[in-house]
């Protein structure tokens, strides 16, 4: 009832579709919904208020053609580092389309406030955390429970009710999270799998994720794994993993999955991760691009691939924070007398 | 006889050994201030320049990287970012080395009272090279209570504090004062004459603010002071709004050795601006990024954008690599250290693609323009080490790679 509420408060009331945004014609790839098609997405205040085909153009206040492009569901990057010594998680986010990431483990019960108040508060993207088990698990969780809305699951094991995340599978419950799993440590995924534990990317070496994903091996979600070190050389940003999956046999709509509903699902969250009316309007614009293009991974090796992901425009909380085409934007000649310019 | 086939082998090792870590080979070599331009071989050693010249061979480096097709330059200077202090600040190492930048010069995030910790949490740390100019306020750029505040502008105090890191501090920047008069510029550069350094203004005339840009740039900065924001027409009236025509203040002041720098940001690079001053000839000296949270979104203002834009408002390629290296290097005195690509000097290399087609550059105020040229950071190499490799060209093909325990 209080969602139905919400929903008609937020949603133009009939006679009045009036947008703030009118997303027209891309190829919609919502996998929770299963949408995969040519659609219209008109977005007001924030939050997605239609979905459909043939909305009329001249009902947004702003309308964009992405005729050219794939329309997703902001994507969720479950593994990254934020904190003091890790990196920005608004332009190596949101300039691949990722509108939510989780920080895994950069801080711990004693920290998280410090984290709270210096990273989450300052960021455009949506972070959220993985809250490190040590030193002290007990306060971590009582941390956890006094943040839900943040703080998804625990760093390292025993989530208590909450998923956990590490890097090694010992101690990891169905349902907790591994991740590095393509990494130089090379866990034993088959066994991990057997368990009910999740696969999560993190860090990825060719030599060890081409076979894998060619025995079948997929991740169950894919993630960056990005700190200082992996953003630079590896050029660890969301695009550029899912390009890496991609070259290594993966097919966008199993790609495109992993990156959106599947993580929401891996960390409970229903509010993220797909396309829904009455939702928040966090999308991603992307586009798959044919050339030729090396990927380097973190065992400073390459794989020369043929199609590479990019984000062209993406949007947070309804507003463009990323539009590397200006697709959303005025050309200046036109942007009225100079007097008037701002 | 063992040992003396050891010892052979051992020498005959030795003798192969090759002399270069790394060479880039092929690459159209574009170094302004040393008057190179033309397609060379760079090789470095220990971190260092070791030779820039025609066909060095392969077999004398251990690594070699091919740049044909593209352009090689030193290592791009950022005069002015934003990397402490200031509410926008980003990190050095993930802003500006995929972006072929490898010295960021702070502007003002930082004063007398703060520096130190800016260099225990921000310079130290970062692989990217961290200059600073020293904010005049004590307590930096952190917001309008403290850089309104005249009682915290003390010369002596910031000249001592340049002094004692001078290796560091390579100027003073006053910024967003929102008093009037000239209180803020004037104790800037009463501290720039005791430390002997220049001074970088940002600095809008509002209504009430009883300066003028002619003022400014006539009587008040000296030569070697540098305005920022220079197509941001609240802090400089670059062209007449009337006839449209660059003021004659402006050209007064470039002959007397005022420099003007681009400090794109979030609210100083304007189309109608810009390309008004541009058509008459006027371009900045040194181009910068003012880079910071909102502008390296939507403007994506990083150097390679700043340096796009002037390419195609028609600044040449090789005038704009000249003030994105030679020319901020030695705005802040440090040239040839940085900015050159001469041998000896630290090995900071940028590469680039000049990219032709359809692009959409975005000034500060969300308006585009589609313009046909844009340069793209392929590799970054700092101090030697190669930090960025957009491609890979310094790596293997990952089935050829060996195995997976060694990383090569």
């Amino acid at each position: 009832m209080k969602k139905l509420l919400l929903a008609a408060l937020l949603l133009p009331v009939a006679g009045q579709d009036i947008y703030d945004l009118l997303l027209k014609n891309g190829h919609v790839i919502d996998p929770k919904n299963k949408r995969n098609e040519r659609m219209d997405i008109a977005i007001h205040r924030g939050r997605v208020a239609k979905v459909g085909r043939g909305i009329p153009a001249s009902h947004g206040r702003r309308v964009v053609d992405l005729s050219d492009y794939m329309v997703t569901p902001g994507l969720i990057d479950l593994h990254g580092h934020y904190g003091a010594s890790g990196v920005n998680p608004e332009h190596n986010s949101l300039r691949a389309g990722v509108t939510t990431v989780v920080d895994a483990g950069s801080a711990s019960a004693s920290t998280f406030e410090a984290f709270k108040s210096k990273v989450i508060a300052h960021s455009k993207t949506r972070v959220l955390a993985f809250l490190n088990s040590e030193p002290d698990r007990d306060a971590a969780l009582q941390v956890a429970a006094k943040y839900p809305e943040i703080i998804v699951g625990l760093w390292g094991t025993g989530g208590g009710k909450l998923p956990a995340m590490g890097d090694s599978a010992a101690g990891l419950r169905p349902g907790d999270l591994l991740t590095n799993s393509y990494g130089r440590k090379a866990p034993a995924l088959a066994e991990a799998r057997s368990k009910g534990i999740l696969i999560d990317s993190g860090e990825l070496w060719f030599r060890i994720g081409s076979p894998a994903v060619k025995q079948g091996m997929l991740p169950d979600t894919i993630s960056t794994g990005m700190t200082p070190e992996s953003l630079l050389l590896p050029r660890a940003m969301m695009t550029n993993v899912m390009s890496k999956f991609l070259a290594m046999g993966m097919t966008p709509e199993q790609i495109l999955e992993r990156v959106t509903v599947a993580p929401a699902k891996a960390i409970r969250r229903t509010d993220i991760g797909s396309i829904e009316e009455g939702g928040v309007a966090d999308l991603a614009v992307l586009e798959l691009r044919t050339g030729s293009f090396a990927l380097l991974d973190a065992g400073h090796a390459k794989m020369t691939a043929g199609k590479e992901f990019r984000a062209v425009l993406t949007i947070r909380n309804g507003a463009v924070v990323w539009d590397s085409e200006g697709l959303s934007l005025t050309d200046w000649r036109n942007a009225g007398p100079y007097s008037n310019y701002k | 006889m063992k040992r003396l086939i050891l010892a052979v082998t051992a020498l005959g090792i030795a003798w192969c050994q090759p002399r270069y870590d790394l060479v880039i080979k092929k690459g159209h070599v574009l170094d302004p201030g040393s008057g190179i331009d033309g397609v060379m071989d760079i090789a470095v050693a220990n971190g260092k320049i070791a030779r820039v010249a025609a066909n060095i061979p392969a077999a004398e480096a251990k690594k070699t990287i091919d740049a044909e097709g593209l352009y090689v330059t030193p290592g791009l200077i950022d005069l002015h970012a934003h990397v402490f202090g200031y509410s926008g600040s980003l990190r050095p190492d993930d802003s500006a080395l995929p972006a072929g930048t490898t010295t960021i010069v702070d502007a003002g995030g930082a004063g007398w009272r703060t520096f130190d910790e800016m260099l225990e949490t921000v310079i130290k740390p970062a692989k990217t090279r961290v200059l600073s100019l020293i904010n005049i306020v004590g307590h930096g750029m952190v917001g309008s209570a403290f850089e309104d505040n005249t009682a915290d502008m003390e010369p002596e105090k910031t000249a001592a504090k340049i002094i004692e890191r001078r290796s560091y501090i390579v100027g003073i920047k006053t910024a967003h004062f929102g008093g009037a008069g000239w209180t803020a510029i004037d104790r800037a550069i009463a501290a720039g004459n005791q430390a002997k350094v220049p001074v970088m203004v940002d600095d809008k005339i509002l209504t009430l603010s009883g300066r003028t840009s002619k003022e400014k740039l006539l009587s008040r900065l000296r030569p070697g002071d540098m305005h920022t924001h220079v197509f941001n027409d609240r802090q400089l009236e670059v062209v007449d709004r009337f006839s449209g025509k660059v003021q004659p203040y402006m050209l007064e002041a470039r002959a007397r050795g005022v420099l003007f720098d681009l400090g794109h940001g979030g609210g100083s690079f304007l189309w109608p601006v810009a390309s008004k001053a541009t058509a008459q000839g006027f371009y900045p000296d040194t181009i910068s990024t003012d880079l910071h949270s909102s502008s390296i979104m939507m403007a994506e203002s990083d150097m390679p954008n700043c340096i796009s834009k002037m390419l195609n408002l028609g600044m040449p390629l090789k005038d704009a690599i000249l003030r994105s290296t030679a020319s901020p290097a030695k705005a802040i005195g440090m040239y040839p250290e940085i900015g050159s690509l001469g041998e000896g000097r630290v090995a900071d290399i940028a590469i680039f693609r000049l990219k032709k087609g359809v692009f959409a550059f975005k000034d500060a105020w969300g308006h585009k323009n589609l313009m046909p040229q844009k340069l793209e950071c392929v590799l970054t190499v700092r101090a030697g080490a190669e930090v960025f490799d957009l491609e890979g060209r310094g790596y293997p093909e990952w089935d050829k790679a060996g195995k997976y325990e060694v990383i090569p």
